[in-house]
């Protein structure tokens, strides 16, 4: 975000506020207290919850009097760009579909999906190759994690296999 | 047996040809994850802790090791040659490492790089062989209250150095505090934030986090603000290490590891503070302090002594009190726990060939690390050229199998999807990650110590500040609460 | 290779419907590498061995709180099959309740009981108390002032220092009981004054006699240990027998010729010299029981251990 103009990102504080919520609800729901320790199973999740209600308030008020936000500088990666929408989405698919194909597709076919998936968001054109490389992978780390006793499924469990 | 006995029988376990095959597989592999982007040392043992299920405990650990060390040699490469940190411990490396590099005299800076981890890390683990079984005996006088005040300390330092912004720090401390909740209660048994999920009872896992705050959040992150960009890596020019290079580069390499080796021991310290820390005491010692920015060698000679001396310390609380002071340590811990060991003073007595073994271990990984780094860094460097498409989409792969492997639950897949695009918008909106882990490690820790300290003297808070301990941990956490004006100048000068 | 089983399977099955030919699935409702893993795995290994049952093994490690996460899928996806067995023990009987856990025990096919450890109480080697009745005394005059170290809440640890305190006329409720994360750490709690006792299992706290770091009081079993100088609660006046144990469930439903075939199968293995073998390089003790008997044993644990988390207040 460059000075065009301050961006106020009033959810950020709204995320933490619920955050808070959820652990405050969890934690009264349960006994505060107990015979001997006086604090119960309920005490600590309140007091992180109500901690956090705080914190998102405090990050409010800091968002209204404009606290800049600036992405943290990683490799490979420019901060100062502007989001390429299509690339996180193509990326977030690629991170999201194995919770549907992993069990039914096993490893590798969900590997090779994916794979070819994040490869293409970051701008690779030959999906061809990439499809064959992340097959390659999964084919690969299969055989080996499973003989090194990872329960991974099925190669194939459409096929039965 | 004294230590020195239980050593040279280490040395006896770490030199079967098995185990210096481990060794070896997990230096290169370190080394690998050093010079890759996107991955670190926690969370590559993260994605190797399955492997706990089929490989002795010994063989395993001594691979971990090699890993752990690998990581800290393999990051000082890229930040010399290509000005991007590998690791966040390699960070005050690249200021004058990549300077001296542009300036040829490349293979200097990463020869100090390599003799000074070899260095520090030879000396920290001879200090961890005699301090260790010392410290082990601390467990026996070490009560709940004074966990509780080292966690609060951890908890306070982290949430206040690590990131800009100390709302945001405390923030992200307090997200990993409420994921640590979550679970059956150990005091009473009772499922707490579970709303009904059954696979959630167990609590959220470490590697779950781990996997998706690096991996997943990373992967998001990059792939939307990918810069083509490459960077080419400097030719390793110049030559390895002159008289005069050498002199200005031992006092640095030794101050690095007295500075390293006690911050990696404490909760929360990491390798981020003493490198840091290495580095503006060099810069003020310095007689020419006018090279400082413009590729001075003890810029490069101490803070690298710095974070493998720390790399070498968070061993020593994990080996001897089993508590863990960063996400590799809790990595390592989740390892024991998988082979039903428990650190902690017994670990000594109870499997001596394992701890001494993977001790004397690391004083041969170091002499591996220092093979593998100076002659062949050419080899390493190659890594670089992988495209990053590939190299992303592969990284995915991995913490897919990671998470996958060992849960085989659909409901571990959703909780990293979601975790992973929190960590997307934590690197957007510049919320530190460190300390969202350190939160979930010792949260739990921190409730049940306090927990247990209270129940133990029926209720009675004054327990909490009853020992000498307990009141000086609690003391400085409050001091770096309220002057973090004077933390902060530090970081500025840095 | 497991499509062609299957294929012959059905044949077979069509032709003599007696034989079960079809792999055996074996749910272990903990990560692999602990003690139920091990029991499972052992017992098929010592089964195929001794010739009792060498047919294929398919085995799935679900671990977490305290097996019923393992034993939840094994119900849904195993219900009314014929060769679906379950590794259990002690813990899952407590776990169900304080986790609120939809299974119910005894819609399950009780098949064998294999091993079990005993429990033993220890207080720390400097301390003025030589024996069970000392300490019980203490607890009596002030309960919370007897902080018990042991397993997790409302396991078999904390279940035996229940029946202890119920045995010695104190309320449940009043005993100030502390959970540790292994027996090694009980110890810790012991020798650092956090703890005035622990509870734990035998195989755990000798070796920490041993050393000279802990004073074992008496065990939980109903007679003397070999190697073992302690009283058992018995002698010190405590009626309770209690023992961590570990068995065979099978699926909820399972056609009663095939439960009876695998009640056999074990009756075998427990008097094959490989399984003694087993349990011997294992350290286990025998502890076997099988088919109704054991059923009954279980439905007892229910109701005893029920009493317990109920008079601790961690259920309703």
């Amino acid at each position: 975000m460059s000075s065009k103009s301050i961006s106020r990102p009033y959810w950020l504080s709204v995320i933490v506020i619920g955050l808070g919520l959820v652990c405050l609800w969890g934690g009264l729901s349960l006994p505060a207290a107990s015979r001997y320790a006086g604090i119960g199973p309920g005490a600590v999740p309140t007091f992180i919850g109500a901690v956090l209600v705080v914190l998102g308030l405090l990050l409010a008020i800091q968002i209204y009097r404009g606290e800049p936000f600036e992405a943290q500088g990683t490799e490979n990666a420019d901060p100062n760009l502007p989001m390429n929408l299509r690339a996180f989405l193509l990326a977030l698919v690629a991170a999201g579909l194995p919770i549907l194909t992993l069990k039914s597709f096993g490893l590798p076919l969900a590997a090779m999906v994916s794979f070819a998936l994040v490869a293409r968001s970051f701008g690779s054109t030959r999906l061809g190759w990439d499809l064959l490389t992340g097959l390659i992978l999964g084919l690969l780390s299969w055989f080996l994690f499973d003989r090194l006793g990872l329960q991974l499924g099925g190669l194939l469990p459409l096929a039965g296999i | 047996m004294n230590s020195f006995e239980y050593l040279l029988h280490g040395f006896g376990v770490a030199l079967e040809p098995m185990n210096l095959l481990w060794a070896l597989i997990g230096s290169a592999l370190g080394t690998m994850i050093g010079v890759l982007p996107g991955i670190g040392p926690a969370l590559t043992i993260a994605l190797l802790l399955p492997v706990t299920v089929s490989i002795a405990p010994t063989a395993a650990f001594i691979m971990f090791a090699g890993v752990l060390y690998g990581a800290m040699y393999g990051g000082s490469t890229t930040s010399i040659l290509i000005n991007t940190p590998g690791e966040a411990g390699s960070m005050m490396t690249a200021l004058e490492g990549n300077r001296m590099a542009r300036s040829g005299r490349g293979a200097a800076a990463l020869a100090t790089a390599a003799i000074g981890s070899f260095v520090a890390g030879t000396l920290a683990t001879l200090t961890l062989t005699f301090v260790a079984p010392l410290v082990a005996e601390l467990a026996f006088i070490f009560k709940p209250a004074d966990y509780f005040a080292l966690t609060v300390l951890a908890f306070c330092s982290v949430a206040v150095v690590m990131g800009t912004s100390r709302i945001r720090g405390f923030i992200s401390l307090f997200i990993g505090l409420g994921l640590g909740v979550v679970g059956i209660d150990k005091l009473t048994g009772q499922p707490r934030l579970t709303y009904g999920v059954a696979e959630l009872l167990d609590g959220i896992e470490l590697t779950v986090v781990l996997v998706s705050l690096f991996a997943i959040g990373e992967i998001l992150f990059v792939a939307s603000r990918y810069s083509q960009a490459r960077e080419t890596p400097l030719k390793v020019s110049g030559k390895w290490m002159t008289r005069e290079d050498f002199s200005r580069s031992w006092k640095p390499w030794l101050r690095g590891t007295v500075i390293g080796f006690p911050m990696g021991a404490l909760p929360g310290g990491g390798s981020e503070i003493p490198t840091m820390l290495s580095y503006t005491l060099e810069r003020k010692l310095s007689p020419k302090p006018e090279d400082f920015g413009h590729g001075a060698i003890e810029g490069v000679a101490g803070p690298e002594a710095a974070n493998n001396a720390a790399a070498a310390g968070i061993l020593v609380p994990l080996l001897t009190l089993g508590l863990p002071t960063s996400a590799t340590a809790a990595v390592l811990l989740a390892a024991f726990q998988n082979y039903g060991l428990q650190p902690g003073p017994f670990l000594f007595t109870s499997n001596p060939d394992l701890v001494w073994g993977l001790i004397a271990s690391l004083y041969i990984g170091n002499v591996m690390l220092l093979v593998l780094n100076l002659p062949l860094v050419g080899l390493w460097v190659k890594l670089l050229s992988i495209p990053k498409p590939q190299l992303y989409a592969g990284i995915l792969i991995f913490a897919l199998i990671g998470i996958w492997g060992v849960s085989g639950s659909e409901v571990d897949l959703i909780v990293m999807l979601i975790i992973g695009i929190a960590g997307y918008v934590m690197r957007v909106y510049d919320f530190p990650i460190a300390p969202v882990l350190i939160g979930l490690i010792l949260g739990p820790m921190a409730e049940y110590q306090l927990r247990t300290a209270l129940a133990s003297a029926q209720g009675n808070p004054m327990t909490l500040v009853e020992t000498p301990i307990s009141i000086t941990f609690l003391a400085i956490a409050a001091l770096i609460f309220l002057a973090p004006a004077l933390l902060r100048r530090l970081r500025a000068n840095a | 290779m497991h499509v062609r089983n299957l294929f012959a399977a059905t044949v077979v099955a069509a032709s003599l419907s007696t034989a079960a030919i079809a792999d055996v699935s074996v749910m272990l409702p903990a990560n692999p590498g602990g003690g139920w893993d091990g029991t499972g795995r052992q017992a098929f290994a010592a089964m195929n061995a001794a010739g009792i049952y060498t047919e294929g093994v398919n085995f799935t490690n679900t671990g977490g709180a305290g097996g019923t996460i393992g034993l939840a899928e094994f119900q849904n996806s195993q219900s009314g099959k014929p060769d679906a067995l379950a590794v259990f023990g002690a813990i899952t009987v407590g776990a169900i309740m304080l986790n609120s856990s939809p299974i119910d025990l005894s819609t399950y096919t009780p098949i064998a009981r294999l091993t079990a450890e005993h429990l033993v109480i220890a207080v720390d080697a400097r301390s003025d108390i030589e024996t069970l009745e000392q300490l019980v005394e203490q607890m009596k005059a002030d309960p919370g002032a007897v902080p018990v170290g042991g397993g997790s809440a409302g396991g078999v640890d904390h279940i035996a220092l229940a029946l202890l305190a119920q045995a010695a006329g104190i309320a449940v409720g009043d005993l100030n009981y502390i959970p540790q994360a292994a027996g090694a750490e009980t110890v810790t709690g012991i020798v650092n004054g956090t703890l005035k006792a622990g509870i734990s299992g035998i195989s755990e706290f000798q070796q920490f006699q041993d050393q000279g770091r802990i004073r074992i009081l008496a065990i939980t079993a109903d007679e003397r240990r070999e190697g073992l100088d302690v009283p058992t609660f018995k002698e010190a006046g405590f009626d309770v027998e209690i023992a961590n144990w570990r068995g065979i469930l099978g699926a909820p439903g399972m056609p009663e010729d095939n439960a009876a075939e695998w009640i056999a199968r074990f009756d075998q293995l427990n008097d094959s010299a490989e399984w003694q073998q087993v349990m011997q390089t294992q350290g286990w003790d025998s502890y076997y029981q099988s088919g109704p008997a054991f059923g009954e044993f279980i439905a007892e644990e229910n109701a005893r251990i029920g009493d317990i988390l109920r008079g601790a207040e961690l259920v309703e």
